[in-house]
């Protein structure tokens, strides 16, 4: 079984004979893989790579970009080391070398690590041992965020009932048999929506609708009953500021902002949730989600 | 006509129940599953199906005498159940049962364990009925291996229901989100079958708050509400559970991926409500209102579990305590303050004063400044649950002085070693001991416990039957040492953190080591193992595990044969897991009957192909054969399979990438 581990090349100084590849150049992969957009609790690594042509002993000029974001508190920091001596690699950190998995130089017996490279698998972080759900710590208290993201059948169940304004909704479930050649590329993409001094929030299906107007007919149909048909002509009046009420949402670093003003487009690939605020209380468009990042990792197998 | 006669019990111990004169609903009650000698006199009639049922349930049952008539003092006696007396056992002698439904039916109310209720079903036709009537809880391992209906259908009156869904790796990510286990298809259908409902536990499940409203709305009498592991849902659906339930005595929020969207949620409660016994919340992050907390607390008065989070400080703690001295359960908030606005010692005298302590949790950033304060509680305390505290060895060995009656400790692996050695020490009871590592992730600079804080404990808690021990070096010899001292585990889970790590002394696989926990330890119920592992691991679990029930397995085995060798054993065997193996197609079809015996087999990143899968999904049509595609991973391979028995056919909720075959 094939190890991918993510290797940067030791000193081409040779001292420790790590291995200048013979190739013209050297791609760092990163052992974890790339994170959906939706999950910003885990660590990423950037794809990193570096070429150089064989031989060439002058690194001086070389320079060579890490990026790495790490996640809310999900386990260790940084690992740099600095590679004590040996030509212009001493400057930069250095991730992972072969010299780190010391533990990979098993028996014959039993080598057998695969490190497996699932796209939709959230990660744990950088370190020599970067295999999904290893060790065996409960994601207990994983990010508040993953729920509004959760692309399952309750977003689409809540859009249908939408249509339906009774009282006592009858929620339909997903039934995927009779779905599955439509479901092929479509997402769900539902988030939620909270109104100020309503005690229960809501989900909507935001790939439901194609427009501004769209989605704040729709809540208002959630949140306010029409009194009379003929408000059914007028425009959206959450959306032009004649409510009582303003339509913000929050977006991917946690900013509150009023809705409408980015196209659709840009506003589905950045909104998180939404929110009905009280007129009032616009005037402060500052991130007022004060979601805790914190992540305990020692807790129940 | 059969005349029932009242016995009373003559003779009562764990291994023999001599019933002369039994009361026959004294008798339901018992434990039968010890019971190795079995003598019930006075029934005028010969009871087959009461012989039938006690052989078929009672595994230790070696000889049942039943003394047909006192006066005349006819004894027949009844061999254990391969050696049966055809004749005596056989319910087509005797066309009846004889006992009337109506003492049936209290008879079997009694009885609680689910096993024993399934023993009891399968006995006769009547008794199958009778036992339908009278179960009022109900206990699904695996929400797909039955439908909502057939439940419905054959238990008309339960007032409790157990629901389990996702396989326990959905914990370590390894499990897509959408996967499925909803639990509103369930409440649906529950709530038209059983308005009157009162319990819902739910173990990883997809819980929605659309699904959490639609259960406090729709069943009047519920009281308890037990989440653990669930996902999907947010502190708003929680709204809904706190407004509506007017009767609720539990709500127990543990470890899910809730989404915190404040702390409100606590306001909800009615000032009405009076009735709660269980409040845990500690795994939220939100703050909630103080006041309406205590108000709370003040007002139910059979509270006897609390388990606040973090953001409720020691003053705030001090007030609740005053409120509530009848706590069997206390989960503390933030344990450390940095100013000091009352003395410590009003706190430590709140602690002596509740007397009833069994457990505390909690206990976040506490240090030893402020930790002494539960030491008046300590001597009573059966659990004490420091997984949050970051406590060093010194600290927690001032605290384990007081702790001599501790059943259960949970710790942190900060305490090292020698955190350990105080535990075996000072906690002779100990029975269970779970050690967690405060950063898993670390490479490099762990301290950690090692083999040695192992050892210590195994030698001074003799008692010892539950262990989970995360570590990042072990030795087969010190392995050997801890099952000597301590031969009646029940659960052992060793983590090596890291992979493929041998024995680091003799560089060896760590082979020996678990054969001598199977060897030793013949109760062993539950084994994970981890290290260096070869082949000869798995021979030793088929040989010797025959009480196995689950087992996980990662990153070990060398072929085909390492399955092949537990599906070959391990007569017990319930729950496979199995993570980056190279087990293929042939071990997976060596097991082919096998797995109807069991609830579910997990194999994640091993050499599975999707023929393979066809293979068995076509031999046995009575497992669910679901595999999970990934993007990434070829056609032909099977990355992620999960296997389990079912009567309700494939799941009809499938997203797109669960192929059942």
């Amino acid at each position: 079984m094939d190890v991918t581990l993510g290797l940067l090349p030791d000193s081409p100084a040779g001292d420790d004979g790590g291995g200048v590849p013979s190739g013209g150049s050297t791609t760092v992969k990163s052992i974890l893989t790339k994170e959906d957009n939706n999950k910003n609790n885990m660590v990423m690594c950037s794809e990193v790579s570096s070429s150089y042509p064989v031989g060439d002993q002058n690194l001086g000029d070389l320079e060579l970009g890490l990026g790495l974001s790490i996640g809310g508190g999900g386990g260790g920091g940084l690992k740099g080391k600095v590679v004590a001596g040996g030509g212009g690699w001493s400057q930069y950190a250095r991730i992972l070398t072969a010299k780190d998995f010391k533990q990979n130089s098993c028996s014959s017996s039993s080598c057998s690590v695969s490190i497996p490279n699932s796209a939709t698998d959230s990660v744990s972080p950088t370190n020599g041992n970067s295999v999904v759900g290893w060790p065996p710590v409960s994601k207990a208290h994983r990010m508040p965020s993953l729920a509004n993201e959760n692309k399952s059948p309750t977003g689409n169940r809540i859009s249908v009932t939408e249509q339906t304004k009774s009282k006592n909704r009858t929620v339909v479930i997903n039934d995927y048999s009779n779905e599955k050649a439509r479901i092929s590329d479509k997402k769900y993409r539902s988030v939620k929506v909270n109104m100020d001094g309503s005690l229960i929030g809501r989900k909507v299906d935001l790939n439901a609708h194609t427009s501004y107007e769209m989605l704040a007919q729709t809540l208002e149909e959630m949140f306010f009953r029409r009194r009379s048909s003929t408000e059914a002509a007028k425009s959206s009046r959450l959306l032009d500021g004649t409510s009582e009420f303003v339509l913000t949402y929050e977006d991917k670093d946690g900013d509150c902002m009023l809705v409408g003003d980015v196209p659709w487009q840009m506003f589905l690939s950045s909104v998180k949730r939404l929110r009905i605020m009280k007129n009032s209380e616009s005037n402060e468009l500052a991130p007022r989600f004060q979601e805790s990042h914190e992540r305990r990792r020692t807790d129940v197998v | 006509m059969l005349t029932f006669i009242n016995y009373r019990y003559v003779v009562k111990c764990k291994v023999s129940y001599s019933i002369e004169t039994c009361n026959v609903t004294c008798f339901a009650s018992l434990s039968l599953s010890s019971v190795s000698w079995l003598l019930f006199s006075g029934f005028r009639e010969r009871n087959t199906y009461f012989h039938y049922w006690l052989l078929s349930s009672c595994k230790s049952i070696s000889s049942i005498h039943h003394i047909m008539d006192l006066n005349q003092k006819r004894t027949r006696m009844v061999d254990r159940v391969d050696s049966v007396d055809p004749d005596l056992v056989s319910p087509e002698s005797t066309p009846m049962c004889p006992f009337p439904d109506e003492v049936l039916e209290p008879v079997l109310s009694l009885i609680n364990s689910h096993k024993d209720r399934s023993s009891v079903s399968l006995v006769c036709k009547d008794w199958y009925n009778a036992e339908r009537w009278s179960r009022r809880h109900v206990f699904i391992g695996n929400c797909y291996s039955v439908s909502p209906e057939i439940v419905v259908g054959r238990f008309p009156k339960i007032r409790s229901v157990t629901l389990k869904g996702k396989p326990r790796f959905s914990d370590f990510n390894l499990v897509p989100e959408d996967w499925g286990a909803d639990v509103y298809p369930w409440l649906s259908v529950l709530a038209k079958a059983y308005p009157f409902l009162e319990e819902l536990r739910l173990k990883r499940m997809a819980v929605s708050d659309e699904s959490l409203e639609f259960l406090a709305m729709n069943f009047p009498e519920f009281k308890a509400l037990s989440l653990l592991s669930c996902d999907g849902f947010s502190t708003d659906g929680l709204k809904a559970i706190a407004t509506h339930c007017r009767n609720l005595a539990e709500l127990d929020i543990q470890e899910n991926g809730i989404d915190d969207l404040g702390g409100d949620w606590l306001s909800c409660f009615p000032e009405t409500l009076t009735t709660l016994q269980v409040l845990n919340f500690a795994s939220l992050n939100s703050e909630v209102n103080f006041n309406d907390l205590e108000k709370l607390v003040t007002r139910c008065k059979s509270l006897r579990v609390l388990k606040v989070n973090r953001t409720i400080n020691l003053d705030q703690l001090q007030k609740l305590l005053l409120r509530a001295p009848q706590l069997t359960e206390l989960g503390t908030g933030t344990f450390t303050q940095d100013l000091v606005t009352r003395p410590v010692a009003d706190l430590e005298a709140t602690f002596g004063s509740c007397k009833n302590l069994l457990t505390i949790s909690g206990l976040w950033d506490t240090n030893s400044l402020y930790l002494p304060v539960i030491y008046p509680a300590c001597a009573s305390l059966t659990f004490l649950n420091l997984s949050c505290a970051a406590l060093r060895s010194f600290e927690l060995a001032m605290l384990l002085i007081h702790c001599k009656s501790l059943r259960r400790l949970w710790v942190l692996d900060t305490v090292g070693d020698m955190g350990l050695e105080a535990v075996g020490s000072w906690c002779p009871l100990l029975e269970e001991l779970r050690v967690f590592p405060a950063d898993p992730f670390e490479q490099e600079n762990v301290a950690g416990v090692t083999e040695s804080g192992f050892v210590a404990v195994s030698r001074g808690c003799p008692k010892l039957h539950y262990v989970l021990y995360f570590c990042h070096q072990m030795t087969n010899a010190a392995v050997a040492t801890v099952v000597q001292n301590c031969p009646g585990f029940t659960h052992f889970r060793l983590c090596i953190m890291n992979l493929g790590q041998p024995d680091y002394v003799t560089n060896e696989p760590m082979d020996e080591a678990f054969g001598a926990v199977v060897r030793t330890c013949p109760n062993l119920q539950r084994l994970a193992v981890s290290g260096l592992l070869t082949d000869l691991t798995f021979e030793y679990i088929g040989k010797y595990a025959k009480n196995l029930e689950i087992l996980s397995v990662a990153f070990a085995g060398s072929s085909d044969l390492g399955l092949k060798y537990v599906l070959g054993g391990c007569p017990r065997l319930r729950k496979l897991e199995i993570r980056d193996c190279p087990f293929g197609n042939a071990a997976l079809l060596s097991g082919l009957t096998k797995y109807e015996s069991m609830r579910s087999l997990w194999m994640s990143a091993c050499n599975l192909t999707m023929n393979g899968c066809r293979v068995l999904a076509k031999e046995m049509p009575r497992l669910n054969v679901e595999v999970m595609k990934d993007e990434d991973s070829e056609d032909s391979q099977a990355h992620k399979v999960y296997i389990y028995r079912t009567v309700a056919g494939p799941r009809r909720d499938a997203p797109p990438f669960v192929l059942t075959l």
